[in-house]
């Protein structure tokens, strides 16, 4: 593209990123990178602990092709850990639109030649454990030296800053120690439900997109470079809504309060279970005049018309009697069904979706062309996950520069190493030879 | 030569941008994230106040807008303009703002969005380099667009919930529903990529010298964000099953919640890995609890059976959690290299050294309060100070009107009479 002919344009046209990161965090920002068209120069080495874990995470592609245009059936347990290097499912989903290089960091060559890529590079991102970087001569300081330009970040648990900044952590941590886990669940004494996933190895990665950006932007403008020591913790506490200001106001503790709204007048609101296993709707009544609509849905019942629930405060109080009386009606519901109902009202429900609802018959997910096809070298074509906004100039494209979904274990070595660093084809073979590359 | 210094944190490399900010709390974190960043954020409300300023909790029994802390935390840093958007008479007024913003951020229904559209299209039209970024909760197009949603319906349909809740009971029947995390996640989302959307669209602007429209779906933002709940089902067709504060997973795992002497659960696990195994051991050393990790006859039972060798771990892994306070685990477990934690509540970190020695949290005055209050404030720090940058409380209702419509060249009397209207 050339500057001016915006149409379809990337944003991050001639960025070039050094990707040192591993699993999910620091991954999840140099993707999003991807998408708007940086070179992600993704950096492994082919011993087992050096390769990125989820790599050889389940699920796995299976050994089967796809069935046509649809998902495949059944646990593929793969082929042990060295045959399952490029089939990790996860990893392709998180990892698209990058180049793929072996780099040996523990060889002396291994380090010159990334400090040589780090001289026409944008940033470099890592997530080793404290001071892996600086035990290697890598470390912000030393990289500056070499490019005053460079933006460096890294991301761990806790931050490589502070009191804690040798504690180990990941996600769940993470979570557990910001308080996001607390705060997910029904009231006490219940325990928290939490998170069921690590909720703090995604978010981070959006800021880290957002930092890594606001950066390239100032360095194209002034040259400067920075270092951004990202905390997942740090994320969870700007991800603890307003409880943490709430306790300096009221100087209670915080409190757990399920699917319910606290913070406005609206009840019922909840999850209510569908006919079916394991099926639940979100329900949402905002105002008397969707209460009344919904009396209207589940047709005038005695129950709903009672004086005690005509109101939104008395709604609230009696919101345990609600949800249950509620549930009986919904549970004689198709989810679907109801769904459409309710939405016809203009009232607010949703299916609690699960992966396969997303899936196979979100239909707005499908007009949206959110999943998007990616081929990949070895496992072929596949559904990858998309960007969730549409940018009229410089859409996001979760190929990115490679056009595919992740690379395979040092597969873009030959291109990366002979166009972009100009390595003459018998420096790259002596170099493999020596266990550098 | 720039005033910038090469070392310099994030909290001001927006300086110098301008963003309109009009519609309801879909709108507010993205704004506020780039407010951190540096931007001029000004919100432009209606006279009876954003959307946003009645949602609690409030700092007063009443349900007062100008005491919403949903407002507060989330509006920090920005001007409060006051002006009817949907009226004819603000269209000169808006124009003239436009001339010298960047960025646009349109949030809300769909319904109101797509009828404030046409005007900023033709703003736009007259300004090119103009960035106009809509966040509704399904998009400006698709089957769904007029749907209406809260942030629990978002959560339901975008897959979080379904991953996210208690165990099920013994016969494998879920007796909970699935657990929307609460705390306005889905608006974080959507925030959140919303802010990378206009991190790419500012440096497209670049490069190119244009600006563009972008629309942002807080339904695909919820369902970006679920982990590998979707990989799992394409490969293998398998659907998760969520489970008491730890991952979902095709099939269910072994609990993990425990819970110290003073009464905090603990997240306390133990991977597969010889590491870990040792240091739990030599925690049960720490604090004075007998066991046989270690012994030749616990390294037989693992090699004959190993289910009863975890379930003996995990035996004493409760015993040691309940062995003393929260704190006192935490710091035990991370010193021999066990990723423990309490699990806290958010306002425990508010005196935590930790979080104190990064400037994590933004300390903001509020005089008409007569005390500062803690705000969190950033997601990474340069070493010496926070990367986000926060000094504002949350602007009253029209604060900043006759300051930002002075400044933008309408005259005392257009600003009498808007008041009018």
């Amino acid at each position: 593209m050339s500057i001016g002919d915006a149409k379809g344009g990337r944003a991050l046209e001639g960025v070039r990123i050094i990707d040192l990161t591993w699993l999910q965090v620091g991954p999840q920002a140099t993707r999003l990178l991807a998408s708007f068209g940086a070179q992600v120069i993704r950096i492994e080495w082919r011993e087992r602990k050096a390769i990125d874990f989820i790599r050889y995470s389940p699920p796995f592609a299976p050994d089967h092709a796809r069935p046509d245009g649809g998902i495949s059936q059944g646990v593929s347990h793969g082929h042990g850990i060295r045959g399952n290097f490029d089939r990790g499912a996860y990893f392709n989903n998180t990892n698209p639109g990058k180049y793929g290089i072996t780099l040996n960091l523990n060889h002396p060559k291994g380090r010159d030649l990334l400090r040589r890529m780090v001289r026409d590079a944008n940033a470099i991102t890592e997530n080793f454990s404290p001071g892996q970087m600086d035990k290697w001569n890598l470390g912000y300081e030393e990289l500056r030296k070499i490019n005053p330009r460079i933006i460096y970040m890294q991301t761990t648990g806790v931050g490589k800053a502070g009191v804690y900044k040798d504690y180990v952590s990941y996600g769940p941590t993470a979570q557990a120690f910001s308080g996001l886990t607390f705060l997910s669940g029904l009231p006490e004494p219940r325990p928290p439900a939490g998170w069921g996933y690590s909720y703090l190895d995604h978010s981070p990665g959006y800021f880290g997109a957002i930092m890594l950006m606001a950066a390239i932007r100032r360095q194209r403008e002034t040259g400067a470079g920075c270092y951004i020591d990202m905390s997942q913790s740090e994320t969870g506490l700007m991800l603890s809504g307003t409880s943490i200001v709430e306790h300096q106001i009221t100087g209670k503790p915080t409190a757990r309060y399920g699917n319910r709204m606290p913070f406005r007048d609206w009840s019922p609101h909840g999850a209510y279970r569908c006919d079916g296993d394991d099926n639940w709707i979100a329900i949402s009544i905002q105002s008397d005049e969707q209460w009344r609509a919904l009396i209207e849905e589940m047709g005038s019942p005695e129950w709903a018309r009672h004086d005690q629930f005509a109101s939104a405060a008395g709604r609230k109080q009696h919101e345990d009697a609600l949800d249950e009386m509620l549930a009986t009606f919904t549970s004689a519901c198709e989810r679907y069904d109801l769904m459409n109902r309710l939405q016809a009202r203009g009232i607010a429900a949703g299916v609690v979706q699960k992966a396969s609802d997303r899936f196979d018959r979100d239909p707005q997910l499908k007009a949206r062309g959110y999943f998007v096809e990616l081929p990949h070298s070895e496992i072929g074509t596949w559904p990858i996950e998309g960007f969730p906004a549409k940018l009229s100039r410089s859409p996001a494209n979760v190929g990115g520069a490679t056009g595919r979904a992740a690379p395979k274990l040092g597969e873009d070595n030959d291109f990366v190493y002979g166009k972009l660093v100009g390595l003459s084809a018998d420096e790259m073979s002596s170099l493999a030879e020596e266990g550098v590359i | 030569m720039n005033d910038l210094d090469h070392n310099g944190n994030l909290g001001s490399s927006l300086a110098n941008f301008t963003i309109l900010e009009i519609g309801n709390q879909l709108g507010d974190y993205a704004a506020l994230l780039l407010a951190g960043l540096g931007a001029e954020v000004i919100k432009i409300e209606p006279r009876d106040g954003a959307e946003s300023r009645r949602i609690g909790p409030f700092a007063t029994a009443s349900d007062d807008i100008e005491q919403s802390l949903f407002f507060w935390r989330y509006n920090l840093n920005k001007k409060s303009v006051v002006l009817d958007v949907d009226d004819a008479a603000a269209i000169p007024v808006l124009t003239a703002l436009a001339a010298t913003a960047d960025i646009v951020l349109l949030s809300g229904e769909f319904e109101t969005v797509e009828r404030r559209l046409p005007l900023w299209r033709k703003i736009a039209a007259d300004n090119p380099r103009l960035i106009v970024c809509t966040i509704t909760p399904f998009g400006l197009d698709g089957p769904y667009r007029a749907l209406k949603a809260t942030d629990l319906v978002q959560m339901a349909l975008g897959g979080i919930m379904a991953v996210c809740g208690y165990d099920p009971a013994d016969d494998g029947v879920y007796d909970t529903p699935p657990i929307a995390p609460a705390m306005w996640h889905s608006y974080h989302l959507g925030g959140e990529y919303a802010a990378v959307a206009m991190m790419a669209a500012i440096n497209f602007r670049e490069l190119s010298g244009e600006g563009q429209f972008i629309d942002v779906s807080v339904h695909e933002a919820v369902n970006t964000c679920t982990e590998v709940a979707i990989p799992t089902y394409i490969y293998s067709g398998l659907v998760l099953k969520r489970q008491t504060a730890r991952h979902a997973a095709p099939s269910v795992t072994h609990a993990r919640l425990s819970k110290s002497a003073d009464g905090v659960f603990m997240l306390a696990g133990l991977s597969p890995f010889e590491r870990e195994m040792r240091a739990l051991g030599e925690l049960a050393d720490q604090v004075g609890i007998g066991h046989v990790l270690g012994t030749p006859e616990f390294v037989q039972l693992e090699k004959e059976d190993r289910v009863a060798a975890a379930i003996y771990r995990n035996d004493l892994l409760g015993e040691v959690v309940e062995s003393r306070s929260a704190d006192e685990i935490f710091r035990r477990a991370q010193s021999v290299g066990l990723a423990w934690s309490p699990i806290r509540r958010p306002e425990d970190n508010l005196d935590d050294p930790h979080f104190a020695a990064r400037g994590s949290f933004a300390t903001i005055e509020h005089p008409e309060l007569g005390r500062s209050l803690r705000y969190p404030g950033t997601v990474a720090s340069d070493g010496q100070s926070p990367h986000f940058s926060y000094t504002r409380r949350a602007p009253h209702l029209g604060e900043h009107t006759a300051e930002v419509l002075t400044r933008a060249g309408v005259t005392a009397t257009t600003i009498a009479s808007l008041r009018k209207l």
